[in-house]
């Protein structure tokens, strides 16, 4: 059936790889930035004692003033991996994700348009996406109308069988910004998508009838969200943020998640701090256990309903001459440091720092 | 979904309406702060993305889901 199914993808994945006209990645329209190369690193730590080191570089360059390239690159390293590897491998697993993408953007006038991919591989999973946006600016910029489409053909394995998988997620939105005042922006974003194929996660097993057997759920999903967001200058140099998503798909999870923000400007720092809350409901098949002959369940906690807080500090430096006496001026250092806590009892701390150098407009 | 098309409507209406104001390119000193951004760090926020995706089923949504056993 896989087979089957990979030679009708393929040519499916190649035309919207061609096709593709624009970029969007993680629900942010790719816009031309400044050309600028960052490194970061990022370190992640939870309550199950799982380990994530994971290092990346992003490099935008413009080719011409209306020409730019933006790629990524990154590697995930997992040590001491969690509770569903222990229950095989009583010493731990460890598990590695690379992932590379990469879009070229192009301006005409008030229009930006790109396309581009992401590939991920990992010990169980490979990823490989396709990615399309456009977005135009009205009113002298104080408007700007986005909308985009992405392809995903997602092969999980199905470990410990060399089996593998298949599931298609297609995803499509529209977003607004808009400048309301000189002190004030805001947006609007509505996302779409569906995904289809196996769904289920291979390495959580539910209690039915007192057995431990993988979930099966239902191979056809439809998510929709709404999110409205606001940036509002307060006096003295200081900043707050302010974001609403609501999420329902058609396994009856919905959600609701908020987060407020507060930056500062003191004389070459910014420093911030926001907190967000999700709270979301159950799927419609969830249940702590079953019995029976049920027709979907499932042990996955990400259909769980839960409440999660999230707390984040931030502190950016940007010296007004050179960093560190080498690095060119208008380059910066950023420090992260996040909490998060939800009620499942699921506990996590992630430790991100990086820096960013300008590069020179061609 | 009602709700959803609701909230949609009152945002778009909220903003188009208020966007009647013009604010002219010298007068966005404040709008061009780093801390006014949607999306200032990318990188920051896509690390993000991947591990709340890997714990929300309500995250994500871009298609890119990571599946290993290291995130579960």
């Amino acid at each position: 059936m896989a087979a089957s199914r990979t030679t009708r993808i393929a040519p499916l994945l190649g035309a919207a790889l061609l096709t593709s006209v624009l970029l969007k990645s993680h629900g942010a329209v790719a816009q031309q930035q400044d050309p600028s190369l960052n490194i970061q690193f990022h370190g992640f730590t939870d309550s199950r004692s799982v380990t994530v080191l994971s290092p990346a570089a992003d490099l935008d360059q413009d080719f011409t003033d209306r020409t730019s390239l933006r790629m990524r690159f990154g590697l995930d390293a997992v040590s001491a991996a969690s509770d569903s590897c222990i229950r095989c491998h009583p010493q731990g697993a460890n598990n590695q994700r690379k992932y590379v993408n990469a879009s070229v953007i192009r301006k005409y006038g008030d229009t930006s348009l790109s396309m581009g991919g992401e590939f991920s591989q990992e010990s169980f999973y490979q990823a490989t996406t396709g990615l399309t946006s456009v977005s135009r600016t009205f009113n002298k910029a104080n408007t700007t109308v986005a909308g985009g489409y992405s392809f995903s053909w997602n092969r999980p394995n199905l470990h410990p069988s060399d089996f593998n998988e298949s599931q298609i997620a297609q995803n499509t939105f529209v977003a607004l910004t808009q400048t309301l005042t000189r002190w004030t922006t805001a947006q609007v974003d509505y996302e779409f998508s569906g995904v289809t194929g196996y769904q289920s996660n291979p390495f959580l097993r539910a209690n039915v009838d007192g057995l431990l057997i993988v979930g099966v759920v239902p191979e056809k999903r439809l998510r929709r969200s709404v999110t409205l967001r606001v940036r509002q200058a307060l006096p003295g140099n200081t900043y707050l943020d302010a974001d609403y998503r609501r999420y329902k798909d058609d396994w009856d999870l919905t959600a609701n998640t908020y987060s407020l923000g507060l930056s500062h400007n003191f004389p070459q720092w910014l420093f911030s701090g926001t907190f967000r809350r999700h709270q979301q409901t159950g799927a419609y098949f969830y249940a702590p256990s079953y019995t029976g002959s049920p027709t979907y369940f499932t042990a996955d906690f990400r259909l769980f309903p839960f409440t999660s807080n999230l707390y984040t500090a931030r502190a950016v430096y940007v010296p007004n001459g050179q960093l560190f006496g080498i690095l060119p001026t208008g380059a910066g250092l950023t420090f992260q440091y996040e909490f998060y806590d939800a009620t499942t009892g699921f506990q996590a701390a992630t430790f991100s720092t990086g820096f960013k150098v300008p590069l020179k407009r061609r | 979904m009602r709700r959803l098309t609701i909230a949609l409507a009152l945002g778009l209406g909220v903003v188009s309406v208020a966007g009647c104001a013009t604010v002219e390119p010298w007068q966005r000193d404040r709008l061009a702060n780093p801390a006014m951004q949607f999306d200032p760090d990318g990188g920051f926020a896509a690390f993000r993305a991947h591990w709340q995706e890997a714990r929300e089923g309500a995250s994500g949504g871009a298609g890119l889901q990571g599946g290993g056993c290291g995130c579960k």
